[in-house]
């Protein structure tokens, strides 16, 4: 995986798009379709062609549950913040996790093992609260349960 | 644009189309609470504080983002919009530290402590340097409401202080989106934005790096715009509200920027953007370096003169009349250098004496290449032997060179190895202390009021010129102030350009303020790459002293740290205390024992972050040593059998009734406990004390747990309840154990207090900690540290506390760690760990 895209990628990406404001959702889209993530260098290059503060684009971009900032992890740990999962108490798992692995949802540990993420809804509802860890499902989960399975893959 | 007229609250008002509700009733004089809405931003509508009723509109529209139209009938205060309000307010105050705000002891404590506790995150109000001008404050107070029906959420990040001169405490943070859309404003694309979202939202940069990095000039405008204490300017913060606020200008480039110096009892704290646009901008010389330079704790402060290798102190006639014997000798051959950034009347008079003596005049500009340029010509005529004497305003010439020369003055602010060989050193005033005019690169002529006082004994220079030339019998000096000369400079040349557009880039700012490394007295430039001269490395020596083998925040300020010392380990007793200095230049300060381990030979202490000193010791890491620890100290509180006993503990006090209990309980006596916080998140120790104790009770001032209230409170239940208290033992803050001390007095039950004034060496040598008890004079470290509550003039003890603060204020370090700038293509992906959320 690569830090940066190309010269030939980005023409490609931004070809697509007209350098104004509204495009910055997508091409942020496209940008993390390419390289799975977005890197500090891809938003800069994306704040150069829109004219934009790079942390104006940051501050849009932290707003969405799906852009990543980090190289994916080994794992990927999905918190379901959908609204099933929410009023059963999936926001405390979310948070109790954050703090385990230090890091915000979106992040990966330092030592590259884990990225959090927030989803909206798995549609496993009934199962709720629901946490993925990288394809396996578990349901009815616990801030404790989560650790365990955390603990466990570690 | 038309106008038109509406109804405010029954009265009639016409104000422009195009206006909002808001501004309308601003007009008008009525008053509507605000807390987004700032007069120089455009409306936001985020905080909803400002909601009105309007007829025949449905709901309660935010008149910061409503326009006012004709006809309108609006109602700004009513019962449903106060309720609307205060909940607004409830909810913004659950995220925000809000103990004091509900406070049942908040005016006793405040009239005891009037200026906030340097703490490191704020954690309340008297912690939050913020306390004088804090609009969500004064407007919570206002409301009146003394209960939240809201849980408190503390976020518990990390304060930022990687950045030169900004401290950011994002605990405070209500989201008003403010400094980021002054930002906007004032430079187009802004250097901060909202970032995250729902409970991870923060104001913050871009992949979290530095300011330094991230586009941001420095200009401090979200510092002053924030209605919050969480941003703030790391010098100015802890001394609280100017008392007086003066329009001058900056003269360290040619720019000459125009701006507000705000003063505290004659000193300078700050300075300011004079309005919140663009075009009146300052640098980050001239938004934070310009205070710190007038403040500079090395400036000279008395006159000087050379004897042998040494430079004597001296009067200033003795000084002045030496330099008035010797100059008039050098006439052709003397040359006087002055820096462009003093006024145009010091200025005028060098000129004027130089032309009286026949000597030659050279005027250094502030520019980044300016000094050497002008400068070399200057110094080869002068190894040439072309001068054989000089005056110099400011760091410009060598000490060989000087030495070299038969005679040499240097009039200047600060020291430099260069005057160390003048013959004669002249201190001084400068900026903020001088008053007259300064025209800068476009031709305007700005006023410089003096404003602040000069340190010690230092003049301004146009006196220092009209008293050396009256000595030296010369005609045309006789000035009374700097005023008298102003007529007098006609039509003078505007200052050369400054090579650079300083409010654009940190890496244009001027180098230089009268030849000296401006980096060299406000270490923070560093940060931007300005040039500067090494410091001597600090010698920290690993090997020596006490290793740190645990160290823990247990909660927001207060550290648990466990030390490897042997000696003090095997002779504690419950009540003494030890004396810690980080390092070999630390302060020296006292902290109670919370536990130690013979058979270990490690001692357990509880930190709270509170001033410059606490916070070096908290911040060494595990396996770093402490540099000495002395002690045990004071005298053991005897541990006999009396009955029930009451211990009141409250902030680090919770830590240090732990021995205490233990010894009290282990003698036979019923222990009960009684612990206080301003709200329950900053409650510790509570697993520990429960094995210590019969009973353990619990207040906090928000009611967020136990007693709503403090020791005190708890104290009076206790007896209500018919409890027989044989003993009451009271340590935390001053006021605390004044609470205390008072709430026992009236039923005459003995009450000890731990003193915990200054301490400096805790032998009873230096009488730092004297305090008074029963009119005799005791010292806290060898009599104490408890002492009979009810015989202690509290008053007095209150007033040495606070005889230290502006020092304390002054030793609150402003360095910053150049490695620790977080760069935007840093350390590649994971920030992990570095991460402020935790
Ligand atoms: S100091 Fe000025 S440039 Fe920097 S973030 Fe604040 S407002 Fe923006
Ligand atoms: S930092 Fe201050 S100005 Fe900025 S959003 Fe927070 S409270 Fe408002
Ligand atoms: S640009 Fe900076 S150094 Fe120059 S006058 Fe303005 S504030 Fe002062
Ligand atoms: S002042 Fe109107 S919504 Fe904040
Ligand atoms: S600390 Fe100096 S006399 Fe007590």
């Amino acid at each position: 995986m690569t830090a940066m895209l190309t010269e030939q990628q980005f023409d490609r990406i931004f070809s697509n798009h007209s350098p104004t404001r509204d495009s910055l959702i997508p091409i942020l889209q496209d940008v993390q379709d390419t390289m799975e993530y977005l890197s500090p260098e891809a938003l800069e290059a994306v704040a150069r062609y829109l004219n934009l503060s790079e942390n104006d684009v940051y501050g849009v971009a932290t707003f969405y549950a799906q852009f990543r900032f980090h190289p994916p992890g080994r794992h990927r740990l999905k918190v379901c913040l959908g609204t099933a999962c929410h009023v059963r108490g999936s926001g405390l798992i979310l948070e109790g996790v954050s703090r385990r692995l230090g890091v915000v949802p979106g992040e990966t540990t330092e030592d590259g093992s884990f990225t959090l993420e927030r989803v909206a809804c798995f549609g496993s509802c009934a199962l709720a609260p629901v946490v993925v860890l990288d394809d396996k499902v578990y349901g009815r989960m616990t801030t404790r349960k989560t650790q365990k399975i955390i603990e466990d893959t570690e | 644009m038309g106008t038109i007229s509406l109804t405010i609250d029954g009265q009639g008002v016409e104000v422009q189309e195009g206006k909002t509700i808001l501004q309308a009733s601003r007009e008008a004089g009525i008053v509507i609470p605000t807390i987004c809405d700032h007069k120089d931003l455009n409306p936001y509508g985020a905080c909803r504080m400002c909601v009105v009723e309007i007829e025949g509109v449905r709901g309660f529209p935010t008149s910061c983002t409503t326009p006012a139209s004709d006809g309108m009938v609006v109602k700004t205060q009513s019962a449903e919009l106060t309720t609307l309000r205060n909940r607004t307010l409830e909810l913004m105050l659950s995220g925000h530290p809000n103990s004091c705000l509900v406070c049942v002891h908040r005016e006793a404590c405040e009239k005891y402590r009037p200026g906030a506790t340097k703490a490191g995150r704020a954690t309340r109000c008297g912690f939050c340097s913020n306390r004088e001008e804090c609009s969500l404050r004064e407007m919570a107070l206002r409301a009146g409401e003394n209960e939240l029906g809201l849980p408190t959420l503390y976020s518990a990040h990390n304060v930022e202080r990687s950045d030169p001169f900004m401290d950011r405490d994002y605990n405070l943070c209500i989201l008003c989106g403010r400094c980021w859309r002054i930002c906007e404003k004032i430079h187009g694309k802004p250097a901060i934005s909202i970032i995250n979202r729902g409970k991870w939202a923060r104001l913050g940069t871009a992949f979290h790096k530095s300011h330094v990095f991230s586009g941001c000039t420095f200009c401090g405008s979200c510092i002053d715009i924030c209605p919050t204490g969480t941003l703030t300017d790391r010098f100015a913060r802890w001394y609280g509200k100017p008392d007086d606020r003066n329009l001058s200008a900056c003269t360290l480039c040619a720019e000459g920027c125009s701006l507000f110096a705000l003063t505290k009892s004659r000193r300078l704290v700050a300075t300011r953007m004079t309005s919140f646009q663009w075009e009146a901008s300052l640098c980050a010389l001239g938004r934070f370096a310009l205070a710190q330079i007038v403040n500079a704790p090395e400036r000279l402060i008395r006159p000087a003169v050379q004897e042998g290798e040494d430079q004597i102190p001296c009067d200033w006639d003795t000084a002045l009349e030496l330099a008035a014997s010797e100059l008039p000798r050098f006439t052709e051959s003397l040359a006087i250098v002055v820096s462009e950034s003093t006024t145009r009347e010091d200025r005028f008079l060098y000129a004027r004496l130089a032309e009286r003596l026949g000597a030659s005049l050279i005027v250094v500009p502030s520019s980044r290449n300016g000094v050497e340029k002008e400068l070399q010509g200057f110094t080869a005529d002068l190894e040439k032997g072309r001068f054989r004497a000089v005056i110099s305003g400011g760091d410009f010439l060598s000490a060989e060179l000087l030495k070299g020369l038969n005679f040499s003055v240097v009039i200047d602010c600060l020291p430099s190895s260069g005057a160390r060989g003048a013959k004669v050193v002249l201190p001084a005033a400068v900026l903020s202390e001088v008053e007259g005019t300064w025209r800068n690169v476009s031709g305007e002529v700005k006023e410089l009021p003096a404003v602040s006082l000069p340190p010690g004994q230092a003049r301004p220079e146009w006196q220092i010129i009209c008293q050396l030339a009256q000595k030296m019998g010369l005609e045309g000096f006789e000035f009374k102030s700097a005023r008298e000369v102003t007529s007098l400079v006609g039509s003078d040349p505007a200052p050369r350009p400054f090579d650079g557009e300083p409010r654009r880039g940190l890496r244009q700012l001027p180098s230089r303020f009268r030849g000296h490394l401006a980096a060299d007295w406000v270490r923070p430039l560093e940060a931007f790459g300005m040039p500067s001269t090494p410091l001597e490395e600090m010698t920290e020596s690993s090997k020596e002293g006490f290793e740190i083998l645990e160290r823990r925040e247990v909660v927001p300020n207060m550290y648990f740290i466990k030390i490897m010392a042997p000696q003090v380990a095997k002779f504690a007793k419950p009540g003494q205390f030890v004396i810690l200095m980080a390092r070999e230049t630390s302060e020296r300060s006292p902290f109670t024992l919370v536990d130690w381990n013979g058979a270990e030979g490690t001692i357990s202490l509880i930190i709270e972050e509170v001033g410059r000193s606490s916070r070096e010791l908290i911040s060494l890491p595990v396996g770093a040593r402490v540099a000495h620890v002395s002690g045990p100290l004071g005298m053991p509180l005897p541990m006999e059998k009396k009955g029930t006993v009451v211990l009141g503990g409250g902030c680090y006090g919770i830590g240090a009734i732990y021995p205490i209990a233990r010894g009290l309980r282990e003698a036979g006596n019923h222990v009960i406990v009684v612990i206080e916080a301003s709200s329950s998140y900053l409650l510790f120790m509570e697993d520990e004390l429960k094995t210590v104790s019969d009973e353990l009770i619990i207040a906090t001032k928000d009611g967020s747990r136990g007693t709503r209230g403090g020791v005190q409170e708890v104290f009076v239940n206790l007896v209500q309840r018919g409890v027989d208290v044989a003993m009451f033992v009271a340590v935390g803050c001053t006021f605390m154990m004044r609470m205390a001390a008072e709430a026992t007095k009236p039923l005459g039950i003995p009450t000890l207090v731990a003193l915990n004034p200054i301490m400096v060496d805790g032998t009873g040598m230096c009488g730092a900690c004297r305090v008074s008890i029963e009119g005799r004079t005791r010292f806290a470290c060898v009599d104490g540290p408890f002492f009979d509550a009810h015989g202690v003039d509290w008053d007095e003890l209150f007033s040495r506390r606070s005889a230290y603060s502006r020092e304390e204020i002054e030793a609150m370090p402003q360095m910053v760690d150049l490695n620790a700038l977080i760069h935007p293509h840093g350390s590649g992906g994971g920030c992990g760990s570095s991460c402020s959320h935790r």
